[in-house]
């Protein structure tokens, strides 16, 4: 595994790894979003004979982040289940068991249809709209919180800065002799980040940044600033 | 048995003597066939009673096994099953046969079975069962997906596959070739056949090798099955005459594209001299625009013109086809959508719009015209742009020569299996051992292996090899060794599926408010960004986003919008008219260097492009029939390399990619590469380093394969091969006709799965399919060491240009672009920041 890349931003340490995750040293958590874990069973289980091992794997690397960056908590920015309940979301409870003392906070995605008694079950604690820890916000899709709230914050939320998930960006690079590229990215504007999604069995939807804003994309386990 | 010596032949023959009609020496020859108990082929082309030559031969047969009370003979059950690859062709062949039935005074029925037969009729034939059932590949398959299939074929005396050359070389074909080997061993045990099996196909290269793939389940022997089955050959001759449509001014036309719209003032005269034209274009876009401009240019055509193409409502279509009967209409712009059928009387003319790509389907298209017997078929060439002009002149030459394409069968198409045997299991299951006979006597199955066998056999009942915990996966269940699927909803879904083989995954388009607009590919829409615009159904229409699989849009007006031709360009030149149009280039440079005068050129169409030619032979070089033009030239987007082998899109692709390979390992460099049916281009931020000194090695045969496939895997086409293989293979869902919501969840790209399957499970069947259907077809290995065997006996001739060329233009400018990369990634993404930042 490579380094992670540090980058801060509203005076705080957070840094960016190649496995899709951002680490934020002051509350010592973890951030990510788009697990979409039970996917390959939901699939299977209608018969569409998609590798499980994709799903083992995106397991496997959450807790090589874990292990990693040693968080308190995990803060899952939605969709950390992919549909209905199937059973290899027993393959995470059996997870979960081994680290009895992460607190999990779950910002509930549009997948996320498990009855609320399966999360707690789970020690997962829920957020149905949003969380805030500290002068952080935490959204799952920062464009419908941004509808609901024009009117009502106007500007005057300014200080909060907000991580998201739910689009699953990309970025795509274009180079001389019309070559293109397209990876995963991660994404900081001026007042939300969106995060990559961090299963490997979902695609990318291209973002468009503008100038001032960063982007990081990930290729091939390393991480690059674009701009 | 001679068949004039029959009771039911004098039946027959007394029948069409009273319409003052004869038989075709050919109709009579497949009679007696028929009567004798044989299979084969029929080779004729439309109009000339194909449909009668195997129909009627069914009738005398019924006939004289009925002497006495053939009239009164009723719910005879099935008897013939008609195979037609186009619902539209169904209703026509079915007024055709009940005609003749009721002139007859019989008692016989005929049925028609597709995706627009209502539920009611269904039910009714299932009831009882008529004598003539029409059905696609497809419904045929939803049959053999009910319970009680076995009974329908006992009775079963005829399978007839109408249009078998379009059926053959898709995986429709392999659906009929399946379909069959089931019904004939459903019949009893093998040499003890009663049913007999007709195809019947215009004339392609390889008509011998069509008979032997359809008849291939009946064939016991396969060491001894030369001479089984006979080909009957209709002797027609309808003349052809072929006129292009030449711009007034060769300069001014432009190099590239595809629409050929500046020439409509010449269409104009065309349609109202004729009774009824045909305008046949390449794509359902670019038909779109030209029933517009038509309409623009020629306002009192408005309600005398139609549209016809696969994305146009069904009901409208018919509509059409009703009106083109009924010489209601003065044109149709249609696509491919009216290559197959029943012949449109009135049509007097056909207009083709750009390249048709083969000398099979130009031909085709031609004999849609003029069916009044003793006329001329009618066919004029519209190019979309100048050196296309070379083409028309092609086309006569491979004409008179009968110079005709060969379509080759599809072999070991495992989506294809994968699909059947569900269908098998929703139909009461199935042993494998004795699928496994059957299958294996199909042609297209006939190599299969007892290993991949078992793999296929695996997929569906435990969803592949890998070892999986806590799964849940369930398609097929066995149950005391009978494979079967009994959860309703999977049987569902898989039923609403078998129809998708036939079409490119499409995605409806709607407006933002909820009006629904028509369908487009995937593909298409996959590449669009939100706010580009594109044009159907006439409209420009602005990309907002993609929803439950529906393009939702917006209108615009904006002047420039892209056109889906997505379809269109995918279908190649053929090898037959590739090199038709290199000899045809022998003949240019004769008018420039010998000074012979441009009469003496007998083709018109090279003496018009003479002004074309002079400024491709002033800037760089013609090539010759024995010469391989390269020109190299450097512009503000690179380095650029064409190469010309006129061998067609997709052999282009291959080339373009084996090439970059080869030169990449001379060095680290990326390419990307764009091609039309000429020529192909590499394109790269570095200069390319071919000269004299290397370039017979660069075209070289030897490592072929292993070149090949290591181009292959960087160049992804086997990605894009993957899509049709996931949709077939039931791997990707298109969800429930307007019921979106019950597939929630189970949406993924084929390109998501593809990179899936290729890191966690590498040696996926469905997976390996896609590369081998790039090696044989995409790639066309057996034409690519052909023509790179001809380059190494040719006059390699390399240019280095100023300006660019007749020949590159259009490459350059309209072409789809693949990459091929021996660079690392990350220092590709470093250099490409670079560039952007100087």
């Amino acid at each position: 595994m490579r380094p992670p890349i540090p980058y801060r931003i509203r005076e705080q340490q957070l840094w960016l790894s190649a496995d899709r995750c951002i680490f934020w040293e002051e509350a010592k958590s973890l951030i990510v979003s788009d697990l979409h874990f039970g996917k390959t069973g939901h699939f299977r289980k209608s018969g569409i004979a998609v590798p499980q091992t994709v799903y083992k794997e995106d397991l496997q690397r959450l807790i090589n982040q874990i292990q990693y960056f040693q968080p308190e908590q995990l803060i899952i920015v939605g969709d950390l289940f992919h549909s209905r309940h199937n059973k290899e979301l027993e393959l995470f409870n059996k997870w979960r068991k081994n680290f009895p003392k992460l607190t999990i906070q779950l910002i509930k995605g549009n997948h996320d249809i498990l009855h609320d008694d399966w999360y707690s079950a789970a020690d997962i604690v829920l957020s149905n709209e949003d969380l805030q820890v500290r002068n952080f916000h935490f959204v799952h899709d920062i464009a419908l919180t941004m509808k609901s709230n024009l009117q009502g914050r106007n500007g005057s939320g300014k200080s909060n800065y907000s991580f998201s998930g739910h689009i699953h960006p990309g970025i795509r690079i274009d180079g001389a002799g019309k070559q293109t590229l397209c990876f995963p990215c991660f994404y900081f504007g001026k007042n939300y980040a969106v995060l990559p999604a961090f299963s490997r069995f979902t695609g990318v939807v291209l973002i468009e940044p503008l100038k001032g804003e960063n982007v990081f994309a990930i290729v091939e386990g390393s991480i690059f600033q674009l701009q | 048995m001679k068949v004039e010596d029959t009771f039911g032949y004098r039946v027959i023959y007394d029948w069409l003597n009273g319409k003052k009609l004869r038989p075709f020496k050919f109709q009579v020859e497949t009679w007696e066939h028929i009567l004798n108990g044989n299979s084969g082929l029929v080779n004729a082309p439309t109009g000339c009673g194909k449909t009668f030559s195997v129909f009627l031969g069914t009738l005398i047969d019924f006939i004289n096994r009925h002497e006495d009370n053939f009239r009164k003979k009723t719910r005879n059950n099935l008897q013939l099953l008609w195979i037609t690859p186009l619902r539209a062709l169904a209703k026509d062949i079915g007024r055709a046969m009940e005609e003749v039935i009721d002139e007859l005074h019989m008692g016989w029925k005929v049925g028609i079975r597709n995706g627009d037969t209502e539920l009611s009729e269904r039910q009714k034939q299932s009831r009882q069962m008529p004598e003539v059932l029409i059905i696609t590949p497809e419904s045929l398959h939803l049959l053999l997906a009910q319970k009680n299939n076995n009974e329908i074929f006992q009775s079963l005396r005829w399978i007839a596959v109408d249009e078998w050359h379009e059926l053959l070389g898709s995986k429709r074909g392999v659906q009929v070739e399946l379909a069959i080997s089931r019904i004939i061993r459903l019949q009893g045990p093998a040499g003890n056949k009663i049913a007999s099996i007709w195809g019947i196909s215009a004339t392609i290269g390889n008509l011998d090798q069509a008979m032997e793939t359809l008849l291939s389940p009946l064939v016991t022997d396969l060491s001894n099955s030369s001479g089984f089955g006979k080909i009957v050959k209709a002797k027609i001759d309808k003349p052809i005459e072929i006129e292009s449509v030449f711009p007034d001014e060769i300069e001014k036309y432009p190099w590239a594209g595809h629409l050929g719209i500046k020439l409509i003032d010449k269409v104009i005269p065309i349609i109202e001299q004729s009774r009824t034209t045909l305008i046949f274009i390449n794509t359902r876009g670019m038909s779109e625009r030209w029933y517009q401009e038509i309409l623009n240019v020629c306002p009192d055509l408005a309600g005398l013109i139609a549209l016809h193409h696969g994305s146009v409502d069904a009901e409208l279509r018919i509509w059409v086809e009703e009106a083109l009967h009924s010489g209601k209409l003065k044109a149709v712009v249609c696509t491919a959508s009216l290559d197959l059928g029943v012949d449109f009387r009135p049509v007097e003319t056909v207009i083709q719009v750009g390249s048709p790509k083969g000398v099979a389907r130009f031909l085709q298209r031609a004999g849609r015209s003029g069916h009044q017997p003793g006329q001329v078929s009618k066919i004029y060439f519209l190019p979309t742009h100048s050196l296309e002009l070379v083409e028309a002149a092609a086309l006569k030459t491979a004409m008179k020569l009968n110079f005709i394409e060969s379509r080759e069968p599809m072999v070991l198409c495992f989506d294809v299996l994968i699909q059947y045997l569900s269908t098998r299991a929703i139909g009461g299951g199935f042993f494998p051992d004795e699928i496994f006979e059957e299958v294996k006597s199909t042609h297209c199955y006939r190599e299969m292996t007892k290993d991949e066998w078992n793999e296929i056999l695996y997929f569906i009942s435990a969803g592949g090899a890998a070892l999986q915990q806590y799964d849940e996966f369930k398609k097929v269940e066995i149950i005391n060794g009978l494979y079967v699927i009994n959860s309703r909803r999977i049987a569902m879904r898989h039923r609403l599926h078998i129809g998708t083989i036939v079409s490119d995954a499409m995605m409806k388009v709607k407006f933002m408010s909820g009006g629904y607009i028509g369908v487009i590919e995937e593909y298409f829409v996959s590449r669009l960004q939100p706010g580009d615009v594109f044009t159907l159904a006439g409209r420009n229409l602005e990309f907002v986003m993609i929803k439950d699989m529906t393009a939702i849009v917006r209108k615009s007006n904006s002047k420039k919008s892209k056109v889906p031709s997505w379809n269109g360009g995918r279908m190649p030149l053929s090898s037959n008219l590739g090199l038709m149009l290199r000899k045809k280039f022998n003949e240019a440079p004769l008018t420039l260097e010998q000074g012979i005068a441009p009469m003496d050129v007998p083709d018109i169409e090279l003496r018009k492009l003479q002004p074309l030619f002079l400024l491709q032979h002033q800037l760089s070089h013609i090539p010759n029939e024995n010469e391989l033009l390269i020109e190299q030239i450097e512009t503000k987007d690179g380095f650029h390399l064409f190469v010309y082998p006129f061998e067609g899109r997709l052999v282009h692709e291959a080339m373009a990619a084996l090439l970059a390979f080869r030169i990449s390992l001379v060095r680290p460099i990326t390419f990307s590469f764009a091609m039309n049916d000429y020529g192909f281009e590499l394109l790269s931020d570095q200069p390319i380093p071919v000269d004299d000194s290397n370039v017979y090695e660069l075209f070289s045969q030897d490592n072929l394969t292993q070149d090949i496939q290591r181009s292959v895997n960087s160049a992804e086409m086997a990605r894009r091969k993957f899509r049709d293989i996931a949709v077939i293979g039931g791997l990707i869902f298109q969800g429930y006709p307007g019921e979106y919501k019950k597939a929630r969840h189970l949406q993924s790209s084929a390109s998501l799965l593809f990179n899936v399957f290729s890191e966690y499970d590498p040696h996926n069947l469905l997976l390996r399919q896609a590369y081998n259907e790039v090696m044989d077809q995409q790639m066309e290995e057996a034409r690519l060491r052909g023509m790179l065997d001809r380059i190494q006996r040719s006059k390699i001739v390399i240019r280095f240009l100023d300006k660019l060329t007749p020949f590159c233009f259009p490459i350059k400018v309209d072409s789809m672009r693949e990459e091929l990369s021996s660079e690392k990634l990350e220092d590709r993404v470093k250099r490409m920041q670079l560039q952007l930042s100087r």
